[in-house]
């Protein structure tokens, strides 16, 4: 039970930035996600908190005491790895104990607490096994057994869905989160899968080449992306984003035309999400008007694609919606929906929407996002 | 597994690469073969001109040392069971008898008791009770095969073959130890650390790799004879001369294998994935239980190869060992060397002969011993378990 104080943490080699000053702190019993795409150094921060990597800069505390120079084993940390880093010589009973062990916890309480973590993660038929007869979803489940085994002060989970096919990495998700509510341990999880990242955070921090883009929870970070990044990364499929400009609140770019925008003139690039949009009925004003690119089926809806401003933009509508490629469509978008982000740097210019609710992220919210159908990833 | 019917091979190829095996292993056998032959048999038998008067030996039969062909299918089918008994039972016989941290005292004893037994039974049982079995078969008891083990026991008896064994031994042992205590913690430092200073120390060791062996006996071997004038200032009166002592032949060993050790256990520890040691530094251990408690554990086919590779050096070195050891401390390979140097005469030759049969022997029983161990060190690198 510890909070995590990340200071201005930056790691270098040489001149390449891995970690740019890195600030945030990560309150007790909460489960913090780091998400970003390969190389942007949020498995880097992972591991200056476990300690098998020196920061370069920066403090880092957890509970009260500054863990820079102390052993990865002296942390009171638990790690969790992408290829399981099981002990091949062990069956899973001794993997799960090894930390026991090591760290000489009184014999006689080394099976209860074996047999209770390995309880809770289903594996009480392989206790025997090696970890070379087991599938990659009960390594991997060993490995978790071994993290919680020992009731450390922090977790650190490195990816460790990736190497599971898709049907486990929901099912393993799943216990994830359960265990994670159960054991009420702070938790930092990286990943570069955004719909892990929904699902499972209290909070998100979404990172770009060492730089954080964001911090929020996922209802935030959805539906107000901080820069055209973290909109274009968050989400599936991704925001639709289309470059044009802004004159007297009309937005203007290769056939789209959207008005009534509370917004200084200048180049913009305009965000909006597939699900806002929809296609335009007889007689109702088309903010975009293009010839159909692709129609892809989803099962519970129908996915429109076309071009504008520049780009591929994508609209939802209904599933018994039908056309051929190549027909004219018109989508509505409306005006309230419309993210405006500066064409240069990417930032946000335009307005910040109000969240709905109260600004805390409903389960259902959540829920809602995560089971946004996978579209082309 | 059958092979597919596109993938099999034409049949004159087939025939022609076995035969060419069977050719290659005919040859590379038959030296051994001889060597082994010509030992059991009386010096005139063995220096025959006629092949056959070797094999059979008429005149060490005519010597009254003979076997008859029960002696030989007795004998066959002792032999037979023991390998067997030996791969079977006495594993488990150890495994249950010993506290598991005791494992290597056990095999030691297990099986230094089990030669012995073995040794009795051939040599000291079997021959009285096979004379009287002899007696009474009639023609079935008449020798066909000379056969006489009176040079193996001039070598290892009269001529203390014994003492160049255990000094062998000292030297291998003493090779083996220091080559893989140093190797497997330099191979493991080389292969985790990512720094230039590891990359040039490699080839720094390589370099030395392809010294030639008596580059390095020359530079030692001044040094050795004045050792104990050198080592004076510090040991005071107790300096020793190094020269002609099993220290200096295993310090110049060991410098002539260490980069190769060093090399081998390090590409072994590279085929070992970081997360290993990380997940044990998360979960309690320091860097070095680490490396003891979680990565030596998963390293014995790279520990056991680089083993045998240090202790066939050791134990077949000819240069370092007949250049720097006195005659008490001679090893075994010095020694056969040695029976040549005098006025030869046959039985010279055939004692020579079965001692080098003598020095063959262990080394067959190591591979076969370790032979599984082996083959998994050899390909660790090549295949993802």
């Amino acid at each position: 039970m510890a909070k995590i104080e990340l200071r201005n943490v930056s790691k270098r080699w040489g001149s390449f930035i891995g970690v740019d000053s890195f600030d945030l702190t990560i309150e007790d019993r909460e489960f913090l996600v780091l998400l970003g795409p390969s190389g942007c150094g949020k498995t880097t921060t992972m591991r200056m908190i476990a300690g098998l990597e020196d920061a370069t800069e920066g403090e880092i505390w957890i509970g009260d005491r500054k863990v820079n120079d102390l052993d990865p084993k002296d942390r009171d940390v638990a790690m969790v790895f992408q290829s399981y880093g099981l002990y091949p010589n062990l069956n899973v009973y001794e993997n799960i104990r090894f930390p026991l062990r090591v760290r000489k916890v009184p014999e006689g309480e080394h099976d209860e607490r074996v047999r209770r973590a390995s309880a809770m993660v289903e594996l009480d038929d392989f206790l025997h096994r090696k970890p070379a007869e087991l599938s990659g979803g009960q390594r991997q489940r060993v490995a978790l057994a071994r993290a919680i085994v020992r009731r450390p002060a922090v977790f650190l989970m490195d990816e460790p869905l990736s190497n599971l096919d898709a049907k486990l990495r929901v099912s393993t998700r799943a216990q994830i989160k359960n265990l994670s509510h159960e054991l009420k341990v702070t938790t930092v999880y990286v990943t570069h899968d955004q719909i892990e990242a929904m699902t499972l955070a209290d909070r998100v921090v979404v990172m770009k080449k060492g730089v954080v883009q964001q911090v929020g929870t996922p209802t935030e970070i959805y539906d107000n992306p901080a820069n055209t990044f973290v909109a274009g990364f968050i989400g599936s499929p991704a925001m639709n984003l289309m470059d044009g400009t802004v004159t007297g609140g009309v937005f203007q770019g290769r056939d789209v035309r959207i008005g009534g925008l509370d917004h200084a003139d200048g180049d913009v690039t305009l965000g909006f999400r597939a699900e806002d949009a929809s296609v335009a009925g007889p007689g109702e004003e088309a903010q975009i008007a293009a010839k159909l690119y692709t129609i892809e089926l989803l099962g519970d809806a129908v996915m429109l694609t076309v071009r504008a401003g520049g780009a591929l933009v994508s609209v939802k509508a209904p599933k018994d919606f039908r056309a051929e490629i190549g027909e004219p469509v018109g989508f509505v978008v409306p005006t309230e929906c419309c993210h405006l982000y500066d064409r240069k740097s990417g930032e946000r210019t335009g307005a910040w929407h109000r969240p709905q609710g109260d600004g805390v992220p409903s389960a259902s919210d959540a829920e809602r996002i995560a089971t946004t159908p996978a579209g082309p990833m | 597994m059958a092979t597919s019917r596109a993938l099999r091979q034409p049949a004159s190829l087939r025939i022609g690469s076995a035969a060419f095996l069977t050719f290659w292993c005919l040859l590379a056998a038959f030296p051994l073969f001889w060597i082994l032959v010509m030992s059991f048999k009386s010096p005139v038998d063995a220096f025959d001109a006629s092949a056959l008067a070797v094999i059979f030996g008429p005149r060490t039969i005519a010597e009254g040392k003979g076997l008859s062909v029960i002696d030989i299918a007795v004998g066959l089918v002792f032999l037979y069971f023991a390998v067997r008994l030996a791969f079977t039972r006495l594993p488990g016989l150890v495994w249950a008898l010993t506290p598991p941290e005791l494992a290597v005292l056990g095999w030691l004893i297990g099986c230094l008791a089990y030669a012995a037994v073995f040794v009795v039974l051939l040599f000291g049982v079997l021959p009285p009770v096979l004379g009287i079995i002899d007696s009474v078969a009639g023609p079935l008891g008449q020798p066909v095969l000379g056969m006489t083990t009176e040079h193996y026991r001039a070598v290892w008896v009269e001529n203390g073959f014994y003492r160049n064994f255990i000094n062998s031994m000292i030297v291998t042992g003493g090779v083996v130890t220091i080559s893989l205590t140093v190797g497997t913690l330099a191979g493991y430092g080389l292969a985790r650390s990512g720094s230039n200073l590891a990359f040039w120390l490699l080839i720094a060791a390589l370099i030395f790799r392809a010294l030639p062996h008596s580059v390095l006996v020359a530079g030692y071997l001044p040094v050795f004879i004045n050792s104990a004038e050198i080592l004076r200032p510090i040991l005071g009166d107790a300096a020793p001369t190094l020269y002609g002592q099993p220290l200096a032949v295993i310090m110049v060993l060991v410098a002539i294998n260490q980069p190769f050790t060093i090399w081998m256990l390090r590409s072994f520890f590279q085929s070992i994935p970081m997360e290993l040691d990380e997940a044990a530094r998360v979960d309690g251990c320091t860097h070095f239980q680490a490396f003891r408690r979680v990565i030596m554990p998963v390293m014995w086919p790279g520990v056991i190869t680089t083993g045998l590779f240090s202790f066939l050096l050791g134990y077949n070195d000819f240069l370092v060992t007949s250049l720097l050891l006195d005659s008490q401390n001679q090893t075994m390979v010095p020694a056969i060397a040695g029976y040549f140097n005098r006025e030869t005469t046959t039985t010279d030759q055939v004692e020579a002969i079965a001692a080098a049969v003598s020095i063959t022997a262990p080394l067959f029983l190591l591979v076969m011993v370790f032979q599984r161990q082996i083959v998994s060190g050899l390909t660790a690198g090549a295949v993802k378990g």
